[in-house]
């Protein structure tokens, strides 16, 4: 019995989607080729969360291209059987399509959904939730407005947008915010989380190998967001242990008189009412901790090299690199200019 | 397809009369004061369409911007206004008013058999106001000042402290006022659903489109007020200095979030419940059989309505949440793709075991159904939480949604226009062009949109102005930006193909493709009272009974329930339909443009802060509404 | 199916008697009834988000209200809460009368519902100006939330007054099938303001009580 109406004179289209399965699986094989390439992928994980994170992914990247498959192949067939009524096994009784509407759209559906669930949701989420209260070694990471504050608790110790971590070491990220919602991102590591004003939320790093971990802001945060990059050094633990060391300490005495004159500078022009330098009178608290910025790879988080070329823009101009960053530009003459950078570049 | 005869001297009389009671002028004046429900849907497809091309326009810039790394096409600042009116504009001005502004209002009282909706002016009420705050969020625009924190603003950056202008002020009073047309609009679905379906067609005899609009109506009626709570919270701190998200007064920002997801996830569901609609409405016509398992379609059309509403921390899981809740709220969310999964199989079923004619209103629906596959399987895969919380805020989350939301609602929208076409405009497109504009606008969408799940993955987060060169991203924008100006020529075909066809293309009769709903039954375009006789029903394919269209013929010339002694249609029971009352409507008014033009003015004096004048303008309101109430139907 | 015999054109009753036949003739609620209970469906959700929103802000902080701020009376809130209750009676006489084609009880048991409401709007005015005097709105989240929950409620009064005026004035040139149902859905509209207040008025002085 046909269950459907016949219409007259209608010749049917040559044109179907067999090709339309073309285009997302050859992406798929793409993603393959891709998956590891770029230094902020969380699929070239480098420790145990995100790498159970990143099979996660793969599993769950197969089985949604076999249901997706199968829903296409239906399609097909539904283009080549487009003269008949009904399907092979299925035919068209409506028993049965009802019934196979039961079994592919509630019960298959409930079988794979119950063990994501639980493979994901019970047993993944143990390895990637936030450590407990009391876990070892604590690294408060602050983010502001467009940077991030790191400190080290129970040292003086202050940098700002690089973090070094002592390599195969469990280290608890602690992080707030001082303005608005940022969220700290080191993919490779582990999964982001937010970085609230008056709430503070925890995250392992566990790095596997030394190396650099690049990071960046992960939630809308104003003008500059694109540009709140932040990166995580790991280190063997000796080396780490040094350095840590060597940023405890103020700021090394300016040694030569132009920068001795850059340290006046310093302090005569605004740049001491935010920022802190260790050692000298500047405390500042706006903007980031410089009493150590040479030791840091980059400036404006992550956004130009820290070298002495790219410091004098920043210093004399920071809106044409950082349109809306909070800092001034300073009415600096030739020789104040060469004065400060001097200063600034012996700060290691 | 039925045959036209010409009808006995005894029903032309009729005809003529009933022309004559509910023909609404022509020209300006007749357009301002409509109370025609396919003048409003007619009103709100140009409007809706308008915001889509500037929420388009916003996205080619968004997509020229991000061409190569570090791009300086557009400033950070300019950048993240135009990524935030793009959201807001898509999904407040474009996609919703469209499908339940244009195709709701248009062709939900044909498919019940009623001559118009339940309230005429307060549906002219809505598009007015729909208007009017359209305008308003655009204002922003115009004044350099639009909102630029994002389509959910969330706080603190969306407060006075750090966005000091007024373009979060246009955003909160903007949203609220738009609000009040999607609440009108609601309200007036579902009582003329209850109400208004023709006598005999109980609920289950119902079209499926029609529970689609139901299912969207409820979920927009218990939704829309959480957004109006953050809202008007959000408003309170920023005008007049109150502390509800303030960290240091005891608020708590996070409080937004909820109040705002609780509003937003049952919003992406009314965003594709319509489109849904849509699908079942083609695909029944096209497969030319009846839909699989049509009673779990409907049922799985209202649970996702209702389901949606338990999920919306998942929105949340970056943000510290306790353990115990997130793993309930990723079971919700897992438990809420169930009855996609009921729909998409009973729909490809259908498909698959019909006779399907691949027309163009078709392919833009299987198109619909492997996009809208796509986008339901990556989120099933943000529903595992430790996932989730590595593609949480990047890129893989904007493939994602567009693939729901513009796989899944604007690929049945394309389809509908294209299906409709020739019943509202009385012309049939170009069928082979229609083909053409399908496959670009596909190749385009899966080329914007499918590259954006590799890059997340690479790491790239969402809403970032530029991105460096040196991260692996570069080549992947390139194509999405292609891929974007692809799909902007796709679009384009469509509205070449409708605009030629508006003007040359071939007469289209009152059924070109064999429909199963009720407005096939009736001219193209529809006289202005829509039915001669109130339709006799006996099922959801009523076009299908050839039987009962037969009747109808019949009944015209024996003057049996036409209705023609005034503006009337029938009022029925809710549950069986059986025959209560005979309903006077409301012919056209002033009331409904003048009070919409007068709450823009009280929004503007609030944008303004000048709160008394608001308060006057609002009294004003208030007597404008009294006018509207004192004509009363029977008058009219 | 019935047919046009027993069918009313309820719009066409323009006379009390025309009205009170067609309402009782009626058998489903009218359009106008379904479309207030939306409505009243979109307010308890505005009311459900803002108690939930003040329970949660309670629950972010350790003292509720914060310190500096007064914990809120209750006796008289409370007494004027059952005053604003006890208009349903009223109301719901109206709209029973205007079933019954009496105009003048209706008017009457309105404009007694009305000056009633007004009583317990000045009375809400007095503790309004009485709590705004010991804090100011702006001072934190709890005189936030306080004074918007009750504001916003004391909003939904004054628009409630506001449609009984009009009918009161509407119903001095007699009752019509519009009117009657208007009658209903006022009152209607009134059972949710004043079972709202409930709820509304022990959030209020829960800190209290």
């Amino acid at each position: 019995m046909s269950v459907g109406r016949a219409v007259a004179g209608r010749p049917a289209d040559p044109r179907r989607g067999r090709w339309r399965r073309v285009a997302p699986l050859a992406s798929a094989v793409l993603v393959a080729l891709l998956a590891g390439c770029g230094p902020l992928s969380p699929l070239d994980p480098q420790s145990e969360p995100a790498r159970r994170i990143s099979v996660l992914w793969w599993v769950m990247l197969a089985v949604a291209g076999v249901v997706f498959a199968g829903a296409c192949v239906m399609l097909v067939a539904g283009w080549i059987r487009r003269r008949e009524w009904g399907l092979p096994v299925l035919g068209e009784r409506p028993r049965l399509l009802d019934g196979s509407v039961v079994a592919f759209g509630i019960v298959i559906p409930v079988i794979t959904l119950v063990a994501l669930f639980a493979w994901a949701n019970v047993g993944i989420v143990q390895e990637t939730d936030s450590p407990p209260p009391d876990a070892g070694m604590k690294i408060e990471v602050t983010g502001s407005q467009w940077w991030w504050q790191v400190r080290y608790p129970g040292t003086p110790a202050v940098t700002a947008n690089e973090i070094h971590i002592p390599a195969r070491t469990p280290v608890t990220i602690v992080t707030e915010a001082e303005d608005v919602i940022h969220s700290f991102w080191i993919p490779r590591l582990n999964r982001k989380v937010d970085s609230l004003p008056g709430h503070a939320n925890r995250v392992e790093l566990f790095a596997e190998r030394p190396g650099v971990y690049r990071g960046s802001c992960a939630e809308f945060c104003g003008q500059q967001h694109a540009r709140m990059g932040v990166s995580v050094r790991a280190d063997p633990p000796e080396r780490f242990r040094a350095w840590l060391a060597s940023m405890s300490a103020p700021r090394p005495a300016p040694a030569t008189p132009l920068a001795r004159r850059g340290e006046q500078v310093f302090m005569s022009k605004q740049c001491a009412s935010c920022h802190t330098i260790r050692g000298t009178p500047a405390r500042g608290e706006v903007g980031p901790d410089l009493t150590h910025l040479k030791t840091r790879a980059t400036l404006a988080a992550l956004t130009i090299p820290n070298r002495r070329g790219y410091l004098a823009g920043w210093v004399v101009d920071p809106q044409a690199v950082k349109e809306g960053a909070k800092m001034p530009a300073l009415d600096l003459t030739g020789p104040e200019l060469q004065a400060l950078l001097e200063y600034l570049e012996s700060l290691r | 397809m039925t045959t036209t005869t010409a009808p006995p001297r005894a029903a032309q009389r009729r005809l003529d009369r009933l022309e004559r009671i509910w023909e609404e002028p022509s020209g300006l004046v007749g357009w301002l004061t409509t109370v025609d429900h396919k003048r409003i849907g007619i009103l709100y497809f140009f409007t809706s369409l308008a915001f889509f091309v500037a929420g388009g326009i916003e996205a080619l810039l968004i997509r020229t911007q991000l061409l190569g790394p570090n791009g300086t096409v557009v400033s950070p600042e300019l950048y993240n206004q135009l990524m935030t009116m793009h959201g807001v504009t898509m999904i407040f001005l474009a996609v919703i008013p469209m499908q339940i502004g244009a195709f709701g209002n248009y062709l939900l009282p044909l498919m019940i058999g009623a001559r118009d909706m339940a309230f005429p002016r307060l549906n002219a009420f809505s598009y007015w106001v729909f208007l009017v705050s359209g305008i308003f969020i655009y204002t922003s625009m115009a004044v350099g000042a639009a909102p630029n924190a994002g389509w959910f603003d969330y706080v603190p950056l969306g407060s006075r402290q750090f966005s000091p202008g007024p373009g979060i002020d246009f955003y909160t009073l903007g949203l609220i006022f738009t609000g009040i047309s999607t609440t009108a609009s609601a309200i007036n679905f579902i009582v003329t659903i209850f109400k208004l379906r023709a006598p005999g067609m109980s609920l289950n005899r119902m079209p499926l489109f029609c529970y689609a609009i139901l299912a969207v109506s409820f979920a927009l009626v218990f939704a829309l007020p959480s957004l109006s709570t953050a809202l008007i919270f959000l408003e309170l701190d920023r005008a007049l200095g109150m502390h509800f998200f303030d960290v240091g007064f005891g608020g708590d920002p996070v409080m937004w979030q909820h109040l705002f997801w609780f509003f937003g996830h049952p919003e992406v569901y009314i965003i594709i419940l319509p489109a849904f609609g849509i699908a079942t409405a083609i695909i029944p016509t096209f497969a030319e059989r009846k839909m699989v398992a049509f009673a779990l379609v409907a049922l799985a059309e209202i649970l996702v309505a209702f389901i949606g509403f338990g999920v919306w921390a998942h929105h949340m899981f970056t943000v510290g949440l306790p353990t115990v809740s997130q793993t309930y709220f990723a079971a919700a969310s897992m438990m809420v793709v169930i009855p996609s999964a009921i729909q998409l199989f009973a729909w490809i079923t259908t498909i698959a075991t019909g006779k399907p004619r691949f027309e163009t209103p078709l392919l833009f629906i299987i198109g619909f159904i492997v996009l809208f596959m796509i986008g339901g399987l990556t989120g099933v895969m943000t529903a595992a939480i430790p996932f989730d919380q590595q593609a949480h805020d990047t890129y893989f989350i904007v493939a994602h949604f567009h693939y729901v939301i513009f796989g899944a609602a604007v690929f049945p929208v394309l389809g509908g226009i294209y299906y409709w076409f020739p019943k509202v405009t009385g012309r049939m497109y170009n069928e082979r062009v229609g083909k053409v504009s399908f496959w670009v606008t596909f190749a385009g969408m899966n080329l914007t949109f499918f590259p954006m799940h590799i890059v997340g993955l690479l790491g790239m987060p969402r809403r970032v102005y530029s991105y460096p060169g040196d991260v692996g991203w570069s080549t992947l924008n390139l194509i999405e930006t292609l891929g974007a100006y692809l799909l902007a020529a796709g679009l384009l075909t469509i509205v070449a193909n409708l605009l030629v066809s508006y003007r040359r293309g071939a007469r289209a009769g009152n059924d070109p493709f064999g429909g199963d709903t009720l407005e096939w039954s009736v001219s193209s375009p529809p006289p202005s009272y829509n039915f001669p006789v109130i339709p006799k029903v006996s099922s959801p394919y009523a076009m299908w009974d050839r039987k009962d269209r037969e009747d109808d013929e019949q009944r015209l010339a024996e003057g049996e329930l036409v209705l023609e002694e005034g503006h009337e249609t029938p009022s029925s029971t809710v549950l069986d339909a059986d025959w209560d009352e005979i309903l006077d409507m409301p012919s056209k008014s002033w009331a409904p443009v003048v009070l919409a033009v007068v709450l823009g003015l009280v929004f503007a004096m609030m944008l303004l802060q000048h709160y008394v004048t608001a308060l006057g303008f609002a009294a004003l309101a208030g007597l404008v509404l009294a006018a509207w109430n004192w004509k009363e139907p029977q008058v009219a | 199916m019935s047919d046009a015999s027993d069918v009313t054109r309820s719009m066409e009753a323009t006379g009390a008697v025309a009205a009170s036949y067609a309402a009782r003739r009626r058998r489903a609620r009218p359009s106008g009834w379904w479309g207030v209970s939306l409505l009243i469906c979109t307010e308890a959700a505005l009311f459900g988000t803002m108690i939930a929103s003040y329970f949660y802000l309670q629950a972010q902080v350790p003292e509720w209200p914060p310190p500096g701020v007064d914990k809120p009376i209750v006796t008289w809130p409370l007494v004027l809460t059952g005053v604003l209750l006890a208009t349903s009676v009223p109301l719901f006489l109206a709209a029973r009368a205007a079933k019954r084609g009496r105009t003048r009880a209706t008017w009457l048991m309105l404009a007694l519902a009305l000056l009633v409401q007004c009583a317990y709007i000045g009375g809400q005015a007095l503790l309004f100006v009485d709590d705004y005097n010991k804090s100011h709105p702006t001072e934190n989240a709890y005189t936030s939330i306080y004074f918007t929950l009750v504001g916003l409620h004391a909003a939904h009064v004054i628009v409630g007054m506001a449609l009984i005026a009009f009918l009161l004035v509407r119903l001095l040139s007699g009752l019509t099938n519009y009117r009657l149902v208007g009658v209903r859905v006022v009152a209607l509209y009134w059972y949710f303001v004043n079972l709202i207040a409930v709820p509304v008025v022990l959030t209020q002085v829960s800190p209290s009580l």
